[in-house]
């Protein structure tokens, strides 16, 4: 994805921890880390939380960000999602343990959020993907699960499932970009 | 010392991994430039995912939290921004004031002249209201004379060049490493920086494309404290 202008400048800014570049990098990509968290937490509250956690933590953690580490937009929208789904993890964990007292039984599906018709492009590029794939990047990137919990529950190796959430990452990213450059093209 | 990221990547940029793995490879990370170009591969292709799904507008609410959280005091001339923002209709009419409002014309048409314009009002505002500090860049013959003039509490600076045929980077020399901070952009035959900071900077340099042309050492001697306080682990 081509650098937008200043994202070079901004990136320098933000690895030297200046102030106003958090807030820059808030007002460019506010939309997309808030979206990340949304999507992954399921309510405004939480996503707000979320979102104002981890740019806590970013601002407390100096040299979390260098420029060797790539883009920045790439960056912090990891940050967000993985303090999303931390959050999620302790949600489930806690609502297992109430339930547990409750002596119910545990509904994971109550946590998942989510809306298959705006999803349909990232849907479309998963379902080309070899089964054993799709299923590992599914349970990684929609229901938050660790690659152990994964390789439990697939009865697999972890070695296995290292590699097929890998490859199949690598196949997604390269068909949404080539579906993005589509799009663009027809503008 | 931690092990290579290897095939963890992906987990790490699909948040696969577990709290205490995840923190182990940050730490990693930090110290090793091949793994990370390994990761950020990864996260450009989380962040396509990502973008690619359904995307919201964060509440108003949120903006001000954040604002609060990070002190933004300044907008960047970088990029735009999603909302009005104050400095730059106090920018505005600091340039009517200084009979700056002929440039307006290029506003639209020119951003690099926009950001030079915005930079000499907010420069002016400063130099006319506050107390200050100026230190002299070192030149070559080659390179033109210039200064910078900054306040005694580093909360903002002011690079001037004269004579300046063509835009000059200026960049803070720190630790061994470099980091650019904007260009100097000649508006008439002055070229002007103004940079908000929150911090003490101790060595600027001027560059032409990547050569060091005229390096300036700033004195702290008359240094007051800065009422945001100094960013966390700058000299001050």
């Amino acid at each position: 994805m081509p650098a937008a202008e200043g994202d070079e400048a901004l990136a320098a800014a933000f690895a030297a921890h200046e102030g106003w570049a958090f807030g820059e990098a808030y007002r460019r990509f506010g939309a997309l880390l808030y979206s990340a968290a949304y999507n992954v937490l399921g309510n405004a509250d939480d996503a707000q939380d979320c979102l104002a956690d981890a740019v806590a933590r970013l601002w407390r953690s100096r040299g979390a960000y260098s420029t060797s580490r790539g883009n920045l937009r790439s960056f912090l929208v990891v940050c967000v999602r993985n303090e999303a789904i931390s959050r999620r993890r302790r949600q489930v964990r806690i609502m297992r343990l109430e339930e547990r007292l409750a002596a119910l039984p545990v509904e994971h599906e109550q946590l998942r959020e989510s809306d298959p018709i705006d999803r349909d492009r990232v849907r479309r590029a998963l379902l080309a993907l070899p089964r054993e794939q799709r299923t590992a990047l599914e349970l990684a990137y929609y229901e938050g699960k660790t690659h152990s919990e994964i390789a439990a529950e697939l009865h697999e190796p972890l070695g296995t499932i290292k590699g097929r959430i890998k490859n199949g990452l690598r196949k997604l990213g390269a068909a949404l970009e080539s579906t993005a450059g589509i799009e663009r093209d027809r503008w | 010392m931690y092990e290579h990221v290897e095939d963890r990547a992906a987990l790490y940029a699909l948040g696969a991994l577990s709290d205490d793995e995840r923190a182990a490879i940050d730490a990693h990370l930090r110290e090793c430039s091949a793994c990370a170009k390994e990761v950020a591969a990864a996260e450009d292709d989380v962040a396509l995912i990502v973008s690619s799904e359904p995307q919201r507008t964060p509440p108003a609410a949120l903006d001000a939290r954040i604002d609060r959280l990070v002190q933004t005091r300044t907008v960047a001339a970088l990029g735009r921004s999603r909302r009005p923002a104050w400095p730059y209709a106090a920018a505005m009419a600091a340039a009517l004031l200084l009979g700056l409002l002929p440039s307006a014309y290029f506003w639209s048409q020119n951003r690099t002249m926009h950001g030079a314009m915005l930079a000499q009002s907010n420069a002016m505002g400063r130099l006319a209201s506050a107390p200050h500090e100026t230190a002299h860049f070192r030149t070559t013959s080659a390179s033109p004379p210039a200064e910078v003039m900054y306040a005694l509490d580093g909360s903002w600076y002011v690079v001037v060049v004269r004579s300046a045929s063509k835009p000059l980077a200026v960049a803070w020399m720190h630790d061994g490493n470099r980091t650019m901070l904007g260009k100097a952009v000649p508006a008439g035959n002055v070229a002007m920086l103004y940079l908000p900071r929150s911090h003490r900077m101790d060595r600027l340099a001027l560059m032409d494309g990547d050569r060091v042309v005229a390096v300036a050492t700033l004195s702290w001697q008359h240094a007051v404290p800065n009422p945001a306080g100094p960013a966390p682990g700058n000299p001050s």
